[in-house]
């Protein structure tokens, strides 16, 4: 910290003891994050270690509850983007934040075109030939009148970029500090070296800020390494100082209690086989890869996003189609891109946002667990009340729900126990393989482990599970075998036995 | 070069490939497509009706009846190019066409406000629109049931006021003004291509017309990168209005009678004149020129099977079948996930 | 990790009541009783025998339709067309009873139960809008009707008997009430005792879960509008056998009659709450509001904007914002 303080004129942004609060989870503690002039700097750490809500609070999309944001020493309050902006503080979002039918110069200067109205009347000719300087500056020279849809990601990020320098320089800021998420996750090799140049060139009249999971990147390009985790900052260091294997040990090593995930439950892999997936590939997703799930078997894919791990499993939920390959449930062939069939072969999938894509939230809780087995409640041809309240009834208690009645709506209950009428559904349509994509994510400690014990019953059952956790121990802690996935491809097979689980720091470097 | 509102997004679409590609291709285009279908129309008829089609009293029979069509079109695609819909345009002309019979000289009240109707007209309008953009925005009632709502609102307030009672319009000179011809071409037509010229030109070249593209573009996107949402949305549907006012207004005099029923049948070759001019239904697309071409389209196509004798209620089935290709083919589907 | 452009929705571990706890239906009797009150107090006549029975007649009617277009709601669409379909089969139905008697009544409930299908087609297949689909098809049938028939068509007497079925009255009670309650019955089953019938709650809660879930998006909204294409043509046959005649114009409002009757009997636009008992007490609002209008001697034409206001209200009232942060 003393670096930053110590270039000329002392830092342009500081952000002191910053803390952030949700519901149940303390997403920033106390976080210092100091940015000086014309600095690179690399923000790493872990998924939820605070990455996003730093920089969220950094642009003023959310307030901080408690700490200090101060620009060149003065303080301010960032009450909204447009705050930042004014101040001299920009983002470029990983989804991209242009309007697609527009033309590239109708973004640049999107709400700020007064500078090229004469008498009411917008000036093209100005717009193209400041629009083309702009962009001239970062090497781009794209047609101006371009829809943004028609101009490949690279360079709509570059666009992006442009528009932030543009509009820093208007509010009259000679050092704006730019924030740039996980920008190479949609880029080429050759795109991504483009992109270092340039920002490397731009660092002399900017201050960038970095996040990215390519530690190798960060170590070869920034200035600055900062690594959070947890919420709090764990060091800072120059990059000519980090190693690779250091920065990779501090971003994780959380305390460790090995009965957290009900490991001596952990049963081994039946006999049987459930899932194969033969050299399944999408072009621009994962490459083709081939992995088994057994009977009982509890498969964790691990991976950091942009691995492709949450595409496998939408392609195995019939979500997405596949490029190439195959995917077998207890041998046989699966329809490709279709949920109806995925789910009528055996595979349930129980999604990250319960809300929205998990339950019927107006609806009550049988009639969310019901809803997969309709059919075999009937009597007479029709539904059956006194069946359909059999088979609630049932699940609420395998599962341990905990709700009024089966005729609570599922908006009343809470996180833990949605989760778990998501999981009854599935359990009740009898799965042969239950994806679960980060089955604890908003859940309290107590509904965590009981998820935990029934993963464990539903092993013993028979069924298997792939999972994609929140936290690389959960991921450990759970697993027989975890298949490995970086940059699209799966890199390896680790095994997780019960007493023989492998340490976290091991993992942490195969997939970043 | 190509204008900018034309133009389109290629994102994607299910539908068969050649199906699809005609679909981009006449979005890509700007109004090409738009004044090849035309041709292509025109030509038809004029085989079919051994040159009748193309004699210049029909001409100019088709520039006058597609002029007030094209102004309703100019006025709904505002709200149509913003991603959402105005289905209001039936109400809206159904009171203005009242105020008009009642205010100008008739045969029931003393009143002669003459050339001052306009302004009276494009106020109720504006007023109706007014409601409807606050409707959507400040209230969050989705366009299409609000607009569908305030037009029957509007249209018993019409009939409340009227009792169903044709009003004649006496007003001579403007009767005259409206129905007469510049170097034969209908004075309604040029009004009309008037008003499409201005309002392209605003949607060209003004920083209101960047704000209508990106809302429709992405509402998301647009609020974050500053621009004034909800203010933009209650402008254009009180626009919508205006334009609705002045078509009204316009039709009434024309026919020299107003009528609460007058507004009727408005509402469908409006949607369709939008659809076929290539206004995306999902947003972001299409320009006042493209609404105009579609009126003439539209007219061009009726007017034909009138002087080939088709069976006046088939013509509605055939602009029916119509609206329902046009909109296949420009809707952006990737843009819509579940179709409701 | 990828940071949203909306803001965090970091989930809360507390209990969250859902705002709409009241289920909307004891709005709606409520309203009826009180509406129903000032209207006895404008008028005495609004409760005597005979209104009542026209009232309850005319609801039964309305809730046929209605009970189609809540279908048709609840997966996320709507049926702009009923009102063409309507006077379609009005005008059909008289002409067919000369050349084939009694197959009149099927041929016509399969006419509109195969206009459902090709509405639900156009959605799902043509993926577009449904309500510019029915706003094109509503079109076409409503010409088809005038093709048929421009003119109000009428029964010949010595054909009267065909009709019987709907102008008799079994049990001492008009035939209509009775079809309309055996046509509640049969909704009512399809709705909750029926995997498509729950399929169509599903999806009008939340049709992305249900798609990720397996039900056929397709197949359950296609059935939807042709039970609204069903109940339809169940109402133009009853009316054309009611005044022994058929007529173009007899169906034009239904559309904002039905609407209005699922709108205010509480079903949401954003589908997943409303039902069965819902729109029968809309219906029965509906038509109390239009005889009580009339009875109370308000203006005919005003009634219509009222009606408007009230669409708009009982949208207003139901839509489920958090649903849809951005309202189009």
């Amino acid at each position: 910290m003393s670096d930053a303080n110590n270039r000329r004129g002392g830092p342009v942004l500081a952000l002191r003891q910053i803390t952030k609060e949700f519901p149940g989870v303390v997403a920033l503690d106390k976080v210092n994050l100091t940015i000086g002039r014309n600095e690179l700097i690399g923000l790493v750490g872990e998924n939820g270690a605070g990455k996003s809500v730093l920089m969220k609070i950094m642009i003023g999309l959310i307030p901080p509850d408690g700490g200090t944001i101060s620009l060149h020493g003065q303080p301010v309050t960032l009450r909204s983007p447009g705050d930042a902006i004014r101040n001299g503080i920009g983002m470029v979002f990983q989804e991209g934040s242009l309007v697609p039918n527009l033309s590239v110069m109708e973004n640049l200067f999107l709400c700020h075109e007064a500078g090229f109205r004469r008498l009411g009347i917008l000036s093209l000719r100005s717009m193209r030939a400041a629009a083309r300087e702009l962009l001239a500056q970062l090497k781009l020279g794209i047609d101006v009148d371009l829809p943004v849809a028609e101009i490949s990601p690279a360079e709509r990020q570059m666009v992006e970029i442009a528009r932030l320098l543009w509009l820093t320089k208007l509010y009259g800021h000679d050092n704006p500090v730019l924030i740039l998420d996980e920008p190479t996750t949609v880029l080429a090799d050759k795109e991504r070296e483009t992109l270092f140049t340039i920002l490397r060139e731009i660092k002399s009249r900017a201050s960038i800020v970095l996040i990215s999971h390519r530690l190798q990147e960060i170590l070869e390009n920034c200035d600055r390494i900062v690594v959070l985790k947890d919420g709090k900052n764990v060091t800072e260091m120059a990059s000519s100082d980090a190693r690779l294997q250091k920065i990779e040990q501090l971003m994780v090593g959380h305390s460790f209690s090995t009965d957290r995930f009900h490991e001596d439950e952990q049963r081994r892999r039946g006999e049987k086989e459930i899932l194969r997936v033969e050299n399944l590939g999408k072009a621009g997703q994962f490459q083709p890869l081939s992995f088994s799930v057994g009977e009982g078997e509890i498969v964790g894919l691990v991976g950091l996003v942009g691995s492709g791990k949450e595409e496998v499993c939408k392609c195995l939920a019939g979500l997405e189609k596949a490029d190439s390959g195959s995917i077998f449930l207890d041998g046989k062939r699966l329809p490709a891109g279709s949920p109806r069939g995925s789910v009528r072969a055996g595979i349930g999938h129980i999604p990250i946002d319960r809300r929205s894509e998990g339950l019927a939230l107006m609806m009550n809780v049988a009639e969310n667990v019901n809803l997969l087995v309709l059919n075999r409640l009937k009597a007479g041809g029709f539904l059956s009340p006194g069946r359909e309240k059999k088979n609630a009834r049932h699940w609420v208690e395998e599962c341990q729900i905990k709700t009024p009645s089966i005729s609570t709506l599922c908006a009343n209950l809470s996180g833990g126990n949605q989760q778990k009428t998501v999981i009854s559904k599935w359990l009740s349509s009898r799965v042969r393989l239950l994806i679960l994509d980060h089955p604890t994510r908003g859940v309290d400690v107590g509904a965590k482990d009981e998820i935990y014990k029934l993963m464990r019953k539903l092993a013993r059952e028979g069924i298997g599970m792939l999972v994609m956790c929140d936290t690389l121990e959960e991921d450990i802690g759970l697993a027989n075998r975890m298949l490995i996935m970086k940059d699209g491809r799966l890199v390896q097979e680790i095994g997780s036995a019960p007493k023989t689980k492998p340490d976290p720091k091991d993992i942490i470097s195969l997939i970043v | 070069m190509a204008t900018m509102n034309g133009r389109s997004a290629s994102l994607g679409r299910r539908l068969p490939a050649p199906v699809a590609m005609v679909g981009t291709w006449s979005r890509r285009t700007g109004i090409l497509a738009q004044v090849l279908t035309l041709a292509i129309i025109v030509a038809g008829f004029a085989l079919g009706t051994r040159g009748k089609y193309l004699s210049w009293a029909n001409i100019q029979t088709i520039l006058s009846l597609a002029a007030i069509p094209a102004i309703l079109a100019i006025g709904l695609h505002l709200t149509v190019v913003l991603g959402g819909i105005d289905l209001s345009v039936q109400g809206v002309a159904s009171l203005v066409a009242i105020f008009v019979g009642l205010l100008m000289k008739n045969q029931y009240n003393s009143h002669d406000v003459g050339l001052w109707i306009i302004p009276i007209a494009l106020g109720i309008g504006g007023a109706a629109g007014l409601v409807n953009g606050v409707l959507n925005t400040r209230l969050r009632i989705p366009s299409f049931i609000a607009t569908l709502g305030m037009s029957w609102v509007l249209y018993g307030m019409a009939v409340y006021i009227n009792r169903a009672v044709n009003i004649q319009i006496l007003d001579e000179r403007i009767f005259k003004a409206i129905n007469g011809m510049v170097l034969g071409i209908p004075n309604i037509a040029i009004l009309a291509l008037i008003v499409a010229i201005i309002m392209q030109f605003i949607q060209d070249r003004t920083q209101f017309g960047r704000y209508l593209y990106a809302i429709g573009g992405d509402e998301a996107v647009a609020q974050q990168g500053g621009v004034k949402v909800e203010k933009i949305k209650i402008l254009v549907f009180t626009i919508a209005g205006i334009v609705y006012g002045l078509g009204a207004a316009l039709l009434a005099c024309r026919l020299g009678v107003a009528t609460s029923r007058m507004g009727n049948s408005l509402l469908f070759p409006t949607i369709t004149a939008v659809a076929v001019g290539g206004v995306a239904l999902t947003g972001g697309l299409g320009g006042a020129k493209n609404a105009a071409l579609g009126a003439l389209i539209v007219t061009a196509l009726n007017d034909g099977m009138v002087l080939m004798h088709v069976n006046p209620y088939a013509q509605q089935a055939v602009n029916g079948v119509v609206l329902i290709i046009a909109v296949a083919l420009t809707l952006d589907r990737k843009k819509l996930g579940f179709i409701k | 990790m990828t940071a949203a452009r909306n803001g965090a929705q970091q989930e809360s571990k507390k209990r969250s009541i859902h705002p709409r706890q009241i289920p909307p239906v004891y709005i709606t009797v409520a309203l009826l009783f009180v509406v129903g009150l000032v209207f006895y107090l404008g008028n005495p006549n609004f409760i005597t025998p005979y209104n009542l029975n026209t009232i309850i007649s005319f609801s039964a009617i309305l809730l046929m339709v209605a009970l189609g277009q809540m279908c048709t709601i609840l997966v996320g669409g709507i049926d702009l067309s009923v009102g063409g379909l309507v006077s379609f089969i009005s005008v059909a139905f008289i002409v067919l009873i000369k050349p084939i008697g009694y197959l009149a009544y099927p041929a016509c409930i399969i006419a509109g139960v195969l206009a459902g299908y090709i509405n639900g087609f156009i959605l799902t297949r043509v993926k577009i809008p449904s309500f510019i689909a029915t706003l094109g098809t509503g079109g076409i049938l409503t010409s088809l009707a005038y093709l048929v028939s421009p003119r109000p068509v009428n029964l010949a007497p010595d054909l009267y008997g065909v009709v019987d079925i709907v102008n008799g009255s079994l049990l001492k009670a008009s035939n209509v009430l009775l079809i309309g309650l055996v046509v509640l019955a049969f909704f009512l089953v399809i709705l909750r005792f029926t995997a498509t019938g729950r399929n169509i709650f599903y999806i009008g809660s939340n049709i992305r879960m249900s798609w990720m879930s397996g039900i056929n998006i397709v197949k359950t909204r296609t059935i939807a509008f042709m039970l609204s294409g069903l109940g339809a043509a169940l109402v133009g046959i009853t009316i054309s056998s009611v005044r022994f005649g058929g007529d173009p114009v007899v169906g034009t409002s239904y559309v904002l009659n039905s609407i209005a009757a699922v709108v205010v009997g509480g079903t949401a636009l954003t589908g997943g709450t409303g039902g069965v008992i819902n729109t029968v007490f809309g219906s029965l609002f509906m038509s109390m509001m239009d005889n009580g209008m009339t009875v109370v001697g308000l203006d005919q034409y005003l009634q219509q904007a009222i009606l408007g206001v009230m669409v708009i209200i009982g949208v207003t009232l139901t839509f489920d914002r958090e649903k849809t942060p951005i309202v189009k």
